[in-house]
């Protein structure tokens, strides 16, 4: 029995050697340890064995047992290890990526007027809106603009038929959130569409968009307005960006300034280019809308305040060196694609 | 506004200013330059040559070689290409060393073989911008060897935009004066032109005269006559004037008075005295009255025109264009010159309603100095009695007075020095200011002082109006830069604001563009309008593009994905928030945030991997929509409210209605060449918003686990998937947790299951808070709900 098991251990490991796979290896093991292999064939001679050869072959019977065993084990890792290896045989990595839903992209101005926006939430300003389609007062009358005003007129405004117009501007948001306030400060910004009469060529549309500001409150400066608007224009320029303000007449402030920033086109010497227009509130207008309200919450005597105005699509086609201002209406794909974060 | 540097300088001397510091003090002033033109030779080496003799080239047929004096007592040999002098001409001779306008050096060297000692220039080569085909031929007493720029002196041009306030600046005058003040450099003439004095008397005009009938359209008109004038040329320096600006030589009495409108901002009119049938009147038209002016038009005048008539007819609309029977011309021996203030209410709207604008309407429009009224007319008699002779009437007639249009205006200093931020400002420098634009200090205590406008300046009446011209003068670099944050507390536009960015980021991060497009739109759109209401029509359209604002966002979405279709891309993800406005029932409008979405083609961009990808079908977008609501989604079909759709749905949550989702009718995406079908949401913000305001309250997780069984029934095929939805939703077994539906099979061929029916199978979840359920117990609850879903439903349960 003894020399019956050595040589089972002999042809045993021998077969294991062999096996190329892990069915292979399944079978060796059926074939010596399964319940009618050979191994367990001879443990069951073992009630045969005399007494005193009991122990021997028991001691003989559990070491074959546990080498075929350790054996099948150590195999099997070998085994496993050379398929793991050929897991990522004929994989070309440098394939393009599989596309998903592919990538899609926000608009140019949806991305600047976020910036914009984002940039003066972090000074404090909060979100306005008002109507686009608004009575003349309103985007008039209350800021100051004569009835006799050059832009005043059919050639000009988009009006319909029961005397409304299309705001010409997001100016007249200032008029409304001064209307409904409750309190000072206001520290607003109101971004929108705004509408003129402009055939649409390459610098022009008829449906614009613009972003609004203003701050009233006491005793606000032209010293605020310029510190909140050069921090505005380096966060969005860059902080070494040279700002300048150039006076200007707009009929709702006074005094009134056009901003221009110097920036770089590519390959060309750094130029001046206009970008906002700007000023303190004329005191006629918190007259007319203290008349409106029927209180004096802006007292003309003590109440001061900024206003601040930018067109979006000019911004980003600085931005971005966009050239026909059309593109960012027609929505090509080749187009908002290459805005895609 | 065209301002000559050349015309400045006769006013106050400017040599002390390169041309860009000049443009830079104008800008810094508040009046933009839009444009710089430098026009002649400032160097010397241009000079006047005549050609002595010259012959053709020996090797080309285009030259000729000139023999020149340039007046060094030696001739100098030019070869040349123009063809267009002969021997003895006198002519620009550029001297090697010189430079011409646009940086061209002119040297010694051959053309063709022959020496060409320098060149003979052209009028645009020169810059003066008279190209007549060749040489410059100057004329025959120019001296030989003299400078060409003593000649023809060098101009700069500016072209500059004047903000509306300051109609002081539309003139030559004005501007000098305006200079003056910033540089501190003094005038060189008389403010007013009064030392031009032709008269001695002036006169209230006798009412059959000058009758003025509408004093508030024209509170001042005053009438010189001139009699026996030659009218003839303009002399060299006038026409040249007026040519620098871009004006065009009339006659000489016409261009005297475009003259004065330049020179110091007063429009004038001259008419010939001879056509007149009696005195002037000052009158509004009568309705409908005709008026023939001097362009040849007819124009139908109305009531609130001003006009200047004679007994018979109108002569001129006043301050805006005179008559085509009237006006000054060669044969015109007595002349009767207006200068006049008009209202520049009255002047606008006329100028505006007769689409009618003239230097002269632009200039009464924004209003003209009342004080300069009378100094116009004696430059201009003055002018027009040196140049075409005749006699003035010693007397000018006058009627009405000068309106006092500014007054006095006190500045509080210290308010002054809080609105400007400059806390640092003396009192005597905020005066020194003032003083030196013209304003003249009346009285002063400790922080306030008292001014007198001086007439020009129309936009000063308001102390606010003082600090303006502070602020102007000692421009925002003086003014120390202050920030100050607020806490802003957020309400429903940054909500709104911040609810819309994230729907953006969703999409775009799922594939979609995002597109912008305009809000107005093609009546011929509006058929592609999702969700029913009537859009605004503007009164005044540009153009039939563009004729009413959008009821829906989707017309703009399906125009962007024909561009994108023509431009070969058939698989189309777009999406687009903004405004819609719709018309209400009882008159007015409302405007309202919505998000469109439009999808068509490929669920995925196609690749390498194999085969193209399906084409999206309508729960594609579903799916989408679903996504981005949370809350659970009701589909339901309504009447189409537009041939261009089929499968018109409402999108519901609950009792909100979030919007509509439709597929494009295949004969209107044929119209626009798409491949595939074509599918559109539009949904309202306001309504996608309300499911999910207030932080989510968190769900104890189940400490259970749960069991499912699956259920496959036979139902009629047209059984809407909402009412086997609805039938679950509404079952209350407290062990039962919730279904899903996971297949749907019909077969069209008939073979499988019959035509009318339809197989679906769904999955049911059991659960209970407490334990883990036994078998038994599931089984129970599920043949329960079995048995009411047969009941309920035209349902065949597979057992």
């Amino acid at each position: 029995m003894l020399s019956e098991l050595d040589s089972l251990k002999i042809t045993a490991l021998a077969a294991l050697d062999a096996a190329q796979d892990e069915s292979a290896l399944e079978a060796v093991r059926v074939n010596f340890l399964g319940k009618k292999g050979s191994v367990t064939a001879l443990s069951q001679g073992m009630k045969d064995v005399p007494v005193e050869q009991k122990k021997e072959v028991g001691a003989k019977l559990n070491e074959v047992r546990t080498a075929i065993t350790e054996g099948i084990d150590t195999k099997k890792l070998a085994l496993q290890a050379a398929q793991d290896g050929k897991a990522v045989e004929g994989i070309d990595i440098t394939l393009p990526g599989r596309p998903g839903a592919g990538v899609g992209a926000l608009h140019p101005l949806t991305q600047i007027r976020d910036l914009a926006i984002r940039t003066l939430r972090r000074m404090g300003f909060a979100l306005a809106e008002g109507p686009e389609i608004e009575t003349e007062w309103h985007c008039f009358d209350a800021l100051n603009t004569p009835a006799d005003h050059p832009a005043r007129n059919e050639k000009d405004t988009f009006y319909l038929p029961d005397g409304r117009l299309l705001r010409t501007h997001t100016s007249s948001v200032q008029v409304r959130t001064m209307e409904a306030a409750k309190a000072l400060p206001i520290r607003i910004i109101a971004p929108g569409a705004a509408y003129r009469r402009d055939e649409i060529d390459a610098t022009h549309l008829s449906v614009f968009n613009q972003l609004e500001g203003l701050y009233v409150n006491q005793d606000v400066s032209l010293g605020d307005l310029k510190g909140t608007l050069e921090y505005f224009f380096r966060e969005i320029f860059g902080a070494g960006t040279a700002v300048r303000f150039r006076p200007h007449f707009f009929p709702f402030t006074e005094p009134s300034f056009e901003i221009d920033v110097k920036l770089e086109a590519k390959g060309k010497e750094a130029r001046w280019i206009e970008i906002a227009g700007c000023g303190m509130v004329d005191p006629a207008v918190f007259a007319e809308i203290n008349k409106a309200r029927g209180d004096t919450l802006f007292d003309p005597e003590t109440t001061t305040g900024f206003a601040f105005g930018l067109g979006l699509d000019r911004l980003a086609m600085i931005m971005h060196g966009i050239t026909d201002i059309r593109h960012l209406i027609e929505n090509d794909v080749r187009f908002l694609q290459q805005f895609a974060a | 506004m065209q301002v000559s540097l050349s015309w400045l300088s006769t006013h106050l001397d400017l040599s002390s200013y390169t041309v860009p510091q000049l443009s830079d003090l104008l800008t810094f002033a508040g009046v933009e330059v839009e444009g710089i033109e430098e026009r002649g030779v400032a160097t010397d080496k241009v000079v006047v040559a005549q050609i002595q003799s010259f012959e053709q080239h020996p090797n080309a047929d285009k030259l000729s070689v000139c023999q020149v004096d340039d007046g060094s007592g030696t001739l100098r040999q030019i070869v040349c290409g123009a063809k267009n002098f002969k021997a003895g001409d006198k002519v620009p001779l550029a001297l090697p060393g010189a430079v011409l306008p646009g940086g061209f050096a002119i040297k010694e060297g051959k053309l063709r073989g022959v020496d060409s000692l320098g060149m003979l220039c052209s009028g645009t080569e020169l810059g003066i911008g008279e190209d007549t085909g060749g040489l410059l031929i100057m004329a025959a007493d120019s001296p030989v060897g003299t400078p060409f720029n003593k000649l023809n002196p060098a101009d700069v041009l500016f072209d500059l935009e004047i903000t509306p306030n300051r109609s002081d600046l539309l003139s030559h005058l004005g501007l000098a004066r305006e200079l003056a003040a910033l540089t501190g450099l003094p005038l060189k003439g008389e403010r007013h032109h009064a030392n031009a004095s032709t008269s001695t008397k002036v006169k209230a005009a006798a009412e059959e005269q000058i009758v003025i009938k509408a004093a508030e359209a024209c509170p001042l008109y005053t009438a010189r006559l001139i009699k026996g004038v030659k009218v003839g040329p303009s002399p060299e320096w006038l026409r040249r004037r007026l040519e620098s600006i871009g004006l065009r030589p009339i006659n000489s009495i016409v261009d005297i008075t475009n003259y004065v409108m330049m020179e110091m901002g007063q429009s004038l009119h001259c008419v010939d005295l001879d056509t007149l049938k009696g005195g002037i009147v000052v009158r509004l038209a009568s309705e409908g009255e005709k008026f023939l002016a001097l362009d040849g038009l007819s124009y139908a005048l109305q009531t609130d025109d001003l006009v200047i008539a004679d007994s018979e007819r109108p002569v001129a609309i006043a301050g805006v264009m005179g008559g085509g029977e009237t006006g000054v011309t060669e044969t015109t021996v007595n002349v009767l010159l207006e200068s006049a203030y008009f209202a520049p209410s009255g002047i606008r709207r006329t100028s505006r309603r007769l689409g009618l604008s003239s230097d002269s309407s632009y200039r009464f429009e924004r209003g003209i100095d009342p004080q300069q009224v009378q100094g116009g007319s004696e430059l201009a008699t003055k002018l027009i009695l040196e140049i075409a002779g005749g006699t003035a009437e010693d007397v000018v007639q006058v009627a009405g007075a000068a309106p006092a249009l500014v007054g006095e205006v006190t500045l509080d200093e210290n308010r002054a020095r809080k609105l400007l931020g400059t806390p640092d400002m003396t009192g005597d420098e905020i005066r020194a200011i003032l003083n030196k634009l013209g304003l003249t200090q009346k009285s002063a205590s400790e922080h306030e002082s008292q001014w007198m406008i001086p007439s020009y300046r129309l936009d000063l009446l308001r102390a606010v109006d003082l600090m303006e011209e502070i602020a102007r003068v000692i421009g925002l670099d003086r003014v120390p830069s202050r920030q100050v944050a607020v806490a802003a507390p957020v309400d429903a536009a940054d909500r709104a604001y911040d609810f819309a960015m994230n729907l953006r980021q969703t999409l775009a991060s799922r594939g979609f563009f995002e597109a912008q497009t305009l809000r107005l739109i093609a009546d011929a759109q509006l058929a592609d309008s999702l969700g029913g209401g009537q859009g605004v029509a503007v009164k005044n359209p540009l153009s039939e593009d563009h004729t009413t604002l959008r009821p829906s966002i989707v017309p703009g979405l399906i125009a962007t994905a024909a561009l994108n279709i023509r431009q070969g891309l058939h698989r189309l993800r777009f999406f687009e928030l903004g405004r819609v406005f719709l018309t209400l029932p009882k008159g007015g409008s409302r405007e309202e945030e919505r998000l469109a979405v439009l999808l068509s083609g490929p669920v995925s961009p196609t690749s390498w991997h194999g085969r193209e990808p399906q084409a999206a079908d309508v729960h594609e977008l579903v799916g989408q929509i679903q996504n981005l609501t949370r809350t659970p989604l009701e589909v339901r079909p309504v009447k189409e409210n537009s041939a261009n759709y089929l499968l018109t749905s409402e999108l519901r949550a609950g009792n909100r209605i979030l919007g509509w989702i439709a597929q494009l009718h295949p004969a209107r995406a044929r119209e626009i060449d798409a491949r595939h079908p074509v599918y559109v949401a539009e949904l309202l913000l306001s309504a996608l918003r309300q499911g999910s305001t207030g932080p989510t309250k968190f769900e104890e997780l189940p400490r259970f686990p749960g069991m499912t069984r699956d259920v496959a029934m036979e139902v009629p095929a047209d059984l809407a998937h909402a009412k086997v939805a609805a039938f679950f939703a509404t079952q209350k077994h407290p062990l039962f947790v919730g279904a899903e539906v996971f297949d749907v099979f019909a077969d069209p061929s008939g073979t499988k299951i019959a035509k009318d029916r339809k197989s679906i199978a769904w999955t049911l979840t059991y659960r209970s808070a407490d334990k883990t359920l036994e078998t038994a117990e599931v089984d129970a609850a599920h043949t329960a709900i079995l048995t009411a879903l047969e009941k309920t439903l035209p349902a065949t349960v597979r057992r």
